[in-house]
């Protein structure tokens, strides 16, 4: 677990959460090597939004220094890693 | 047990921090703060016992805070103790740092608007961290709201015997080894680690002379949790260690059969819809393991450090969690490793 696909690609899917406009494309792929950063910045461009508020599995907000293939492999399910986003706190 | 989380609560950083020269606007320059920093807590944090030493000197404008050692900007949310003992090969006391108040380096350090920031991101930790152990995070959701505020209090305040009482409603257990099991402890089995590995290529006999870190690219921040299986074996650190980074321990052999050519495969069939550009050359190269698979038997630990110590790696690995975990529930492990410069790149 610790050393595969450090470098492949891990499939996010996107959901929409409380008051937050849904996307018509909501499943795309990043680096796994990417920070989680790049993934609030790809929503907040595609809401349109200064600031969301994102999680996983509609459970918590993680560090956005925190590396995509690590948040893939602790809490991915069923090969994808569910991120929702909202436009203001949803799970305070 | 509880004598060794007592010292990690008392246990606090000498800070001497200097106002960046940039921000000075009175003669004559004003002494730098002396402060005492706890290890569990965090630098914005410390913001009412510094403002007043320089208050009176700085521009006009709106504080931003933040802090650089050596002009490495510091990370705010990673605990105090932990960039002291990552940063300082060996220890500087008092421990010198920069502070300023204006022109945060917003492309290299994510926002921070003081205490609330750096309380989200505590708590979201520490959901991260209930979500590891049980599968969810209902424990933490589920606390009352005075019951959340008393938690907070008692990280702000230092004070181990209120984080006991709030902390202990969260049920998110200690870790125990196989002989002292009970039925209905930590089901799961899995420990909340977060490591810090300083990739050096340089050798060095001495702390003192190990090189400094420049760039946070040197350094890995790995989320990896640790599956505790009860086998009813003795598991060491050494044990720990050896699961949650198989690829430095020399002459481990790899954990998958796959050949490192069948990965590189994989990276090049993702082409369409990637999420913004790729910029994955620049992320720490040390992340991308390539290199680093065919070079582990070369790969040299020089230093383990857990909440300021160097423990001997034989200690049964519940003790660590129990005793040097963050308020958080994660426990923070740095590891500095010496690997040889395989890529010209």
């Amino acid at each position: 677990m610790a050393t595969d696909s450090l470098s492949s690609a891990v499939i996010v899917q996107l959901k929409a959460t409380a008051d937050a406009p849904i996307l018509k494309q909501n499943k795309f792929k990043i680096h796994g090597t990417d920070k989680f950063a790049k993934v609030i910045d790809f929503v907040c461009r595609q809401v349109h939004r200064e600031t969301v508020f994102v999680y996983i599995n509609s459970a918590f907000s993680p560090n956005p220094d925190e590396l995509v293939i690590d948040l893939f492999n602790n809490f991915g399910v069923d090969g994808k890693l569910l991120v929702n986003y909202a436009c203001s706190v949803a799970w305070g | 047990m509880m004598e060794a989380q007592k010292y990690v609560w008392e246990g606090a950083i000498p800070l001497q921090i200097h106002l960046h020269e940039s921000e000075i606007t009175s003669l004559p320059p004003p002494s730098p703060a002396l402060i005492l920093a706890p290890r569990i807590g965090y630098l914005p944090l410390l913001l009412p016992l510094i403002k007043p030493y320089f208050s009176s000197t700085l521009p006009p404008g709106q504080d931003t805070l933040w802090f650089d050692y050596k002009g490495l900007p510091l990370k705010w949310y990673i605990p105090t103790g932990v960039l002291f003992d990552l940063l300082c090969a060996e220890p500087e006391r008092p421990w010198n740092l920069t502070v300023h108040f204006r022109g945060y380096p917003s492309n290299l350090l994510i926002p921070c608007e003081g205490e609330e920031s750096v309380k989200w991101s505590f708590i979201n930790s520490l959901k991260e961290a209930d979500y590891i152990i049980n599968g969810n995070c209902k424990n933490v959701m589920n606390m009352s709201q005075s019951d959340q505020v008393e938690l907070w209090r008692s990280i702000m305040d230092g004070n181990l015997d209120k984080y006991m009482r709030s902390s202990s409603k969260l049920k998110l257990g200690t870790v125990t080894t196989a002989e002292a099991d009970m039925v209905g402890q930590v089901k799961a089995g899995k420990i909340p680690v977060r490591l810090y590995v300083w990739s050096v290529n340089e050798d060095f006999e001495d702390m003192e002379d190990a090189p400094e870190v420049d760039n946070w690219d040197q350094i890995s921040y790995i989320n990896r949790p640790l599956e505790i299986h009860k086998e009813g074996k003795y598991f060491t650190l050494h044990d720990a260690l050896k699961n949650l980074l198989p690829e430095f321990f020399a002459g481990k052999p790899l954990i998958n059969d796959k050949p490192c050519i069948e990965e590189s495969e994989d990276f090049q069939k993702v082409s369409s819809e990637d999420v913004g550009s790729s910029t994955g050359a620049e992320e720490g190269k040390e992340i991308v393991s390539q290199p680093m698979e065919s070079c582990c038997n070369d790969a040299e630990i020089k230093l383990i450090r857990i909440q300021g110590i160097e423990p001997k790696l034989e200690i049964p690995f519940s003790w660590v969690v129990n005793n040097l975990k963050n308020p958080e529930h994660f426990l923070h492990i740095c590891v500095c490793v010496k690997i040889p410069n395989v890529n010209a790149a």
